[in-house]
């Protein structure tokens, strides 16, 4: 381009232009000053260059020169401030992610099916069977079959619920191909534990066993901190020609130490009618890692499960030989394990369902 | 049991204190319920007993214990004739058989001038084996400090010197005793014999008791004094007074105490020991205890030998214990020395045999009955942390988990994908809360229930569900949404396993994007049909009667024909009995899981394969009477279509302007295709067509 100076049109153009371009803070005023000097019909460039024809030939090509250079010039600074306001504006359908999202509603499993599914699978993984049974029992198998014949001073440690008058229990291990033949018939009381599914099993099939029962079982206990009338546990059961309490040992600490993490877990001595020899189980007290606390009564221990090797009158109660088969047994109170799990210390918050309690369990 | 420390120390040497017995014993099988200090030297244990080892509720029992966990020697208390290692000893030698003076002729004392003696007979030596008696003469009056001291850190309040004697006896041996007013016996006999139906019985505790023909008692002349093993009588009990009494140590039948303790509803100390089984070797020891007591205290003196009834004498047992058993049940050998020094410090007497051991039990392990009872002695003081840890070797191929566990993770899985929390409630409920649930007569009444919201056993999950609903809604919980898997029981159907649910509030949950609308019957019938999908089920609806839900928004599900359940709002009164607010409705569905179990039993699924054709929609309103059902609607539609009718669905409904009174105006969407071409615009048009005529000719319908 010559190195002479703008034609007096093209220099008021372009101080117009400077002069205009600070007001065009918007999109709309943007395209106003876009239209107001580029506009097809009356942009003041399109006029300068229809001009351009009526200029004399020998300045025709110079000031044709000069409006191209302008608008070009236009053009840039044009596009550049759209920049500038694309960037510090919100495109279209912008929305401000600050706000509150759409919840998508989702629900939760209960706490105690929670740690009932937990320990299910750890069971399973060790080879375990899992399966359920009728919560109404009758006598035989809730307590004659496992040592407790009628009068038994035992029977007072689960004070029983009985029927006015008997039903029809419900029916358990269909999946095995056929319904056992030692379904429930007349049911007479709601069981005490689930080990009455023991007795059904091991009348059923033959040693070896290894199976895991969870459910809810019923004793006459009121409601307090720590006991309800109903409750969840799981009995477990291990039978084979040489089931020992060593074998009992390993296993309760492989499940604790998997359910609780790193716990140190102590067999104590105890009784349990269809076990002999019988022991609690404790593990570290969650509350003070086996420092002593209220919790653990200055313990440091916790029981968590009692346990013991099959009582010989119960393998003989079933028709399995004593001699031939030991067998382990031990029963999870679900309850318990969720609350020390979970640091709940009143088990009726299990029971009442308060949405507050049950949402702030992990999903 | 509560127990001083120094009492305990009187038959064993033990050093520890008493926080670390309690550790020590609590490892042997005696949970220490807690420590009293007493003093600075001494303190008080209480151990928990187990209702196996009634030997142990006694000072001597826990001292033997006591004395094996720490290999100590009991020690003999002067004055105390008592056994400490063999298994059976013959009685002391001043306690005189009374069998020789069997009938009437009582033993005499050579002292006393001709003074009136007792009788004593058991009618029934199956339910009373063993019946000491000791006449002494007495001054009543307040026992020394020490014995008073002892009773109270036990929990036994101070009577007077000879009923404290008796309970000193009972803690310290484990014997319950009786003393009675000599003067108060008619006849100066007693007899232990059933009582005689609709007979009374003033007992000590004031209470008057009628008792029963199976129930033993001790009777004088004339009428029961004591209801044996369990209380004595008021009207013969020990008074300030009294000059001459008659101690009683026995030994009764278990069951039978148990049964009258139990119907009487009468929980004692004697009762306790005697139901789980006394020792009777002790009953002999236990007298001469008691009477060397009287004398040591200042009491009185005895009258006479004791005069001791033992019609059906107790044999210690015997009982083969193999080494190779011993390490078969616990895992691991246990040495010999070890075997033999646990069960000779718990007063067993093992002898060498052919494996193992011929082991003689005490008469006061009612407990040790079999071999393995004997493993467990040794285990327990063997300590089981010394046994290893091993895992129980897999034989044979693992089951299967039972389905029903699997469907329930499933069913889970769906209905808190549903926005649904699982709750827990109760398997029984109130009576009145059952009622609308169940037919008339239906319900399962609980014989011996805690109280009446727990009476009946629950007909439905329903009503724990809805209170748990009726529970978040008086806690601000404007949306709740409860499912709950478990059984619930009718007298004609027993024990059934069921699904339900309970929701209430919006649709969806609040957002500022706009209002949600409440919820309503489709939402629920959506979760119906998820559950039906669960099993692999189509979910067929038909409205229902079921009067606690809504008239007009109930329904019965089926699938493949079956009852599987009903859905619906629940009614106003039911919604009123659980204190629910009137318009809120509620909405509850319950669909039987057996059932559903039993419908899709042997399913398998198969993909299909992917359609290789378009499909083809066409719209279709239609103006119809408002009391035809849509189900109705579609079947003529589908029995009027080609099979290349894959889908048929509403998707308007509108009633109001522009539109006729009574009817409704339906628009459906049918989806066409065909797996083997693409579908012409004149095939549909020609099935579109004889819809639309199918529908005028059996609805009346008139096409928009």
């Amino acid at each position: 381009m010559p190195a002479h100076t703008d034609h007096p049109a093209i220099k008021a153009l372009r101080d117009l232009f400077e002069q205009q371009r600070p007001s065009a803070t918007t999109e709309q005023a943007l395209k106003g000053l876009r239209d107001a000097f580029l506009g097809r019909k009356s942009g003041h460039i399109t006029e300068q260059l229809k001009r351009i024809a009526t200029f004399p030939p020998e300045e025709r090509r110079d000031f044709g020169a000069q409006v191209n250079a302008l608008k070009a010039q236009i053009e840039a600074a044009l596009d550049g401030l759209h920049d500038t306001l694309q960037a510090g504006q919100k495109p279209a359908g912008a929305v401000d992610v600050t706000l509150a999202s759409r919840e998508i509603p989702i629900g939760r499993i209960h706490p105690l099916m929670r740690v009932r599914q937990q320990v299910e699978d750890i069971f399973a993984r060790m080879g375990y069977e899992i399966l359920e049974g009728p919560e109404v029992e009758d006598d035989f198998h809730n307590f004659e079959a496992l040592n407790m014949p009628p009068d038994h001073p035992a029977r007072d440690m689960q004070d029983t619920l009985y029927l006015a008058a008997p039903i029809v229990g419900g029916t358990w291990g269909a999946h095995r191909g056929r319904l056992p033949k030692a379904q429930v018939r007349a049911a007479t009381l709601l069981r005490t534990h689930t080990s009455a599914m023991q007795i059904r099993y091991m009348k059923t099939f033959p040693p070896p066993i290894r199976i895991i029962v969870p459910g809810r079982v019923y004793r006459r206990d009121n409601l307090d901190l720590s006991h309800t009338p109903m409750f969840q546990q799981f009995e477990g059961l291990v039978v084979g020609p040489h089931v020992t309490l060593a074998d009992l040992k390993g296993t309760f600490e492989a499940m604790l130490r998997e359910l609780f993490g790193d716990v140190k877990v102590r067999l104590r001595p105890s009784f349990f009618p269809y076990t002999e020899p019988s022991a609690e189980v404790d593990i570290t007290c969650q509350a003070c890692a086996g420092a002593g606390c209220g919790t653990c009564k200055h313990s440091g221990w916790l029981e968590i499960l009692g346990s013991g090797m099959v009582h010989p009158a119960v393998f003989e109660a079933v028709g399995y030989d004593p001699e031939q088969v030991t067998g382990f047994a031990f029963g999870l109170g679900i309850e318990r394990v969720a609350m020390l799990k979970y640091g709940v210390d009143d088990i009726r918050l299990f029971y009442e369902n308060d949405l507050r309690f049950l949402e702030q369990f992990p999903l | 049991m509560k127990i001083q420390l120094s009492w305990l120390r009187e038959f064993v040497d033990v050093g520890d204190p008493a926080e670390k017995i309690a550790r020590t014993m609590s490892l042997r099988g005696f949970a220490v319920e807690g420590v009293e200090p007493l003093g600075t030297a001494d303190a008080v244990l209480d151990f928990e007993v187990t209702a196996n080892r009634p030997d142990c509720m006694s000072v001597v029992g826990m001292a033997r214990e006591i004395a094996t966990a720490y290999g100590l020697k009991m020690r003999v208390p002067p004055g105390l004739p008592l056994e400490t290692s063999r298994a059976s000893r013959q009685d002391p030698a001043h306690v005189r058989r009374g069998v020789r003076g069997a009938g009437s002729t009582a033993s005499r004392d050579h002292r006393a001038v001709d003074p009136p003696t007792i009788t004593i007979a058991i009618d029934d030596p199956g339910l009373c084996s063993r019946y000491v008696g000791l006449m002494a003469d007495v001054t009543v009056g307040p026992s020394p400090s020490w014995m008073q001291a002892r009773l109270q850190a036990a929990g036994i309040r101070p009577i007077s010197n000879i009923v404290d004697v008796t309970n000193y006896v009972l803690l310290e041996l484990g014997q319950p005793m009786h003393a009675f007013d000599f003067a108060r016996l008619a006849g100066a006999q007693i007899r232990v014999r059933p009582a005689r139906a609709g007979e009374a019985i003033r007992t000590l505790d004031g209470q008057t008791r009628t008792l029963s023909s199976d129930m033993l008692v001790i009777a004088d002349g004339e009428r029961p004094v004591a209801v044996a093993g369990v209380m004595g009588g008021a009207d013969s009990e020990v008074s300030e007074t009294t000059p001459t009494i008659v101690l009683e140590s026995a030994y009764f039948d278990p069951l039978s105490v148990r049964r009258t303790s139990r119907k009487l509803g009468l929980k004692t100390e004697a009762s306790m020991r005697f139901e789980r089984g006394a020792d009777p070797s002790m009953a002999a020891l236990a007298m001469a205890r008691a009477a060397a007591l009287l004398e040591q205290i200042g009491a009185g003196r005895t009258r006479g030998a004791a005069i001791d009834r033992y019609p059906k004498r107790h044999k210690p047992g015997t009982l083969r214990l193999r080494r190779e058993r011993i390490a078969g049940l616990l895992g691991a050998a246990v040495p010999d020395k070890d075997v033999r020094r646990i069960l000779e410090r718990l007063g067993f007497t093992p002898q060498p045999a052919a494996g193992g051991w011929r082991v003689a039990v005490p008469t006061r392990r009612v407990d040790v009955t079999r071999e393995v009872d004997l493993i467990e002695e040794v285990a327990r003081h063997y300590g089981f942390d010394r046994l290893p840890v091993t895992f129980p070797a897999l034989t044979a191929a693992p089951a299967p988990p039972d389905p029903r566990i699997t469907r329930a993770r499933q069913l889970r899985q769906a209905l808190t994908a549903a926005g649904f929390f699982e709750a827990v409630t109760f398997g029984f409920v109130a009576e009145a809360a059952a009622a609308p649930f169940a037919a008339a007569g239906q319900t399962v009444p609980i014989a011996n229930p805690l109280s009446e919201s727990f009476a009946v056993l629950r007909p439905s999950l329903l009503p724990g569900l809805v209170d748990a609903v009726a529970h978040n809604r008086r806690r601000q919980r404007a949306d709740v949404r409860l499912f709950e898997i478990g059984a619930r029981f009718t007298v004609s159907a027993g024990e059934r396993r069921a699904v339900a649910c309970a929701c209430t509030g919006a649709a969806a949950p609040e957002h500022w994007s706009g209002a949600s609308r409440p919820m309503d019957f489709f939402d629920l019938k959506g979760v119906v049909e998820r559950v039906g999908e669960a099993f692999g089920l189509d979910i067929h609806t038909a409205p229902c009667d079921h009067a606690w839900l809504a008239d007009g928004r109930r329904a019965a599900a089926t699938a493949d024909g079956a009852p599987v359940g009903v859905f619906g709002e629940l009614a106003g009164s039911v919604a009123d009995a659980h204190g629910l607010a009137r318009g809120e409705p509620v909405y509850v569905a319950e669909l039987d899981l057996d059932e559903l179990e039993r419908l899709s039993a042997g399913r398998a699924f198969r993909v299909e394969p992917l359609p290789r054709y378009p499909s083809v929609a066409r719209d279709i309103s239609i103006l119809i009477a408002d009391t035809l059902p849509a189900k109705e609607v579609r079947r003529t539609i589908r029995e009027a279509a080609p099979p290349t009718l894959v889908r048929v669905a509403e998707f308007d409904r509108y009633q109001g302007k522009g539109i006729p009174a009574d009817s409704v105006s339906l628009s459906l969407r049918l989806t066409f295709r065909s797996s083997d071409r693409t579908l012409t615009d004149a095939e549909v048009q020609t099935a579109m067509d004889a819809v639309m005529a199918a529908l005028r000719d059996r609805h009346g319908a008139i096409q928009r």
